[in-house]
């Protein structure tokens, strides 16, 4: 039996897969298993059936990630591991003491600076991506520790921008 | 007659119109800023110059350098694409006094219509109705709340240049004013290097639907009817279809007539697209004239069987119409989804990325313009639209059936599309009803989220791709002849790149 924990949404599934004679079961959280069947799989195509039903999917895995398409509906899952590995700041997202681009993009406006106090809401900077602008306010009633990029950075997603600290 | 052509843009919109070239045997040079080196107009293009670096000022915005560009390998014609300098009146009068031709309207006519703030003030002295709002440019912050006063809320807030949605912001009350100004100008600055803004107001549950304009150098002009353009997500269109289910045929002729008058009263010359909002009683207001080849002009191509970029390629070269306004009887149905890299799950934000692997759709009636290709990089620089796929039928249902079916083929892996979302859309009953108006996103498909039948299957296929599945790599290994499958199994285009 293996277990794969996938990332989707910020959400994480477990799913789990047993080899039995020319299928496997595989269980979704702690649904019920599965039989699945290999139809034929090449570069990029997979054909499985589940339930007697065949499913086409287009799957490529690289990243730490597993990209799947089916009937035209994609989904990128993150292996949950390499998520905890690459972003270690991202954990404090919740919490609320680090706020965090959403998106790729271009810094276009930092409206804080450190020892400014801040309001819940209050929108610390913008992040413009795709001539999309896109607010980034504080989760939290506190005071700006360290800004750690200035206006025309380029940022990724999910990459720590402003720092708080509650109060 | 146009002997070598410059496409001052980029996307899918530089390769339709090199194929529009191809078609009539015009030389075409493409432009690209660095990052879009490895584009795939620079690849289809005669011939390809960089123009500077990717922040738009410096490349598709820089006027010095695309004219510079044009003498230097000897074009004698710009066609524009749309947004960047497609609409700017300063640039075609560049072009005017450097003695090339610009494929578009006159920059007097552009300055008139591109500018929607004149362009209300136009329609209005030609008694074509407009949409209550400010007919100058607002200033000060007086100059909004002035404007609110009379028309009270909510309001838009739009950029007086360009279009496409780029900083236009609705105002629902007081206090949202001044930061929705304030990022309307900057977004206007960004995109269209101009920053006016000015307040209209905002209909609710309104019919975007605009007419197709063709009009020559002796005169002539002709509609080649609507197209429905509702369904929009910040503004910015996402499904568009011929014709609109919401005309009467008399409504139709009525609107038809006034937008030649439109296009008339402006001087206006070359492929124009007037655009109107109908409210839920069937008055219709005149909201701009688009003086550019649009986006989702493959649907009246579909439905007419005019190819647009010809004509705009044609009249640019002083040739007559020679389509009548008797002669052209639309046919069938055309439906066109905007294909964006965008996540419908967290509020249409960006998700720029590498594609690492693509699957265009095929079928009778199905048309992909796109601008992309298996492994290219999609730039947070530009807008999010990858490619447009396009459906006939010969009535609406079967266009949509069709469009749906060729999105459910439509494969994009590597990053985040509005793919699944748009399936969603066309299979909404409002939709199947043909209710689209433009809050149809918001009202009907708020909280999107794909369907755990299809998240199941996906994590399922997830977990196989995962395994160590020796069926399935036994039997690549057998097939592992050519180079490409020896790269491994499911690393394929992730590996090395």
């Amino acid at each position: 039996m293996v277990e794969y924990r996938f990332v989707y949404a910020g959400k994480t599934y477990r799913v789990n897969v047993e080899a039995a004679t020319g299928s496997w079961l595989i269980s979704i959280d702690d649904g019920e298993p599965l039989e699945v069947k290999l139809i034929s799989s090449s570069p990029y195509c997979l054909s499985f059936s589940m339930g007697g039903r065949p499913i086409t999917a287009y799957a490529l895995q690289g990243d730490g990630r597993r990209y799947i398409s089916i009937d035209g509906e994609s989904f990128s899952f993150e292996l949950e591991k390499s998520r905890a590995r690459r972003a270690p700041g991202v954990a404090a997202q919740g919490g609320g003491n680090v706020v965090s681009s959403p998106m790729p993009g271009f810094l276009v406006k930092v409206l804080v600076s450190g020892g400014d106090k801040v309001e819940v809401g209050q929108t610390l900077a913008i992040v413009e991506a795709m001539k999309m602008e896109n607010e980034l306010k504080s989760p939290i009633k506190g005071i700006v520790k360290r800004v750690k990029f200035e206006e025309g950075n380029q940022v990724d997603a999910l990459q720590p921008i402003v720092e708080l600290e509650a109060v | 007659m146009i002997r070598k052509l410059l496409i001052a843009n980029r996307g899918e919109i530089a390769v339709r119109i090199i194929r529009a070239c191809r078609e009539l045997g015009i030389q075409m040079v493409g432009v690209y800023s660095t990052i879009d080196k490895s584009s795939l107009w620079v690849r289809l293009a005669d011939e390809s110059v960089c123009i500077g670096e990717p922040p738009p000022g410096e490349s598709y915005l820089n006027m010095d350098r695309i004219i510079e560009t044009t003498q230097k390998v000897g074009a004698d014609a710009i066609h524009p694409g749309y947004g960047f300098l497609a609409e700017n009146p300063d640039f075609a009068q560049r072009c005017e006094e450097a003695g090339i031709t610009f494929v578009g309207p006159t920059s007097k006519a552009l300055r008139l219509v591109g500018d929607k703030v004149a362009a209300r003030q136009t329609m209005q002295r030609a008694g074509i109705s407009i949409i209550p709002g400010m007919t100058v440019v607002g200033k000060k912050a007086e100059d909004f709340r002035q404007a609110i006063a009379k028309l009270g809320y909510p309001v838009l807030v739009k950029a007086s240049l360009g279009g496409g949605g780029k900083g236009m912001r609705i105002v629902r009350d007081e206090k949202e004013l001044d930061m929705a100004v304030a990022a309307g100008r900057r977004e206007a600055k960004f995109a269209f290097g101009d920053e006016s803004v000015y307040l209209e107001k905002y209909i609710e549950e309104s019919h975007h639907v605009e007419f197709q304009v063709l009009a020559d150098e002796f005169g002539r002009v002709v509609h080649l009817f609507e197209r429905e353009c509702s369904i929009q997500r910040r503004y910015q269109k996402v499904v568009e279809e011929t014709p609109s289910p919401a005309l009467t045929d008399e409504l139709r002729r009525e609107m038809g007539e006034v937008a030649k008058l439109a296009i008339k009263s402006a001087g206006y010359t070359n492929a124009g697209t007037v655009e109107f909002l109908l409210d839920q009683e069937d008055n219709f207001f005149f909201l701009e004239i688009n003086a550019r080849i649009q986006v989702e002009h493959p649907i009246t191509e579909l439905t007419t069987g005019i190819d647009l970029v010809r004509q705009q390629l044609l009249i640019a070269s002083g040739e007559r119409l020679t389509l009548s306004q008797e002669g052209i009887s639309p046919r069938g149905h055309a439906i066109e989804t905007r294909i964006y890299a965008e996540d419908p799950t967290s509020d249409f934000l960006p998700s720029p990325g590498k594609i690492r692997w693509l699957k265009e759709p095929q079928g009778p009636g199905i048309r992909v313009d796109s601008g992309v290709y298996s492994g290219y990089e999609v730039t947070p620089h530009y807008d999010p639209i990858l490619a447009k796929l396009i459906a006939w039928g010969k009535t609406r249902e079967i266009a949509r059936r069709r469009i749906i079916q060729a999105l459910k083929g439509y494969v994009i892996l590597g990053i985040t599309t509005s793919i699944g979302f748009l399936i969603d859309v066309l299979e909404h009953s409002q939709f199947v009803a043909g209710k689209t108006h433009t809050n149809f996103i918001s009202k009907n498909m708020k909280g999107w989220r794909p369907n755990d039948q299809a998240l199941t299957e996906a994590l399922i296929a997830a977990a196989i791709v995962s395994s160590e599945a020796p069926a399935a790599t036994k039997v690549l290994a057998a097939q592992a002849t050519s180079p490409w499958q020896e790269l491994g199994k499911w690393e394929m285009g992730s590996g090395g790149i």
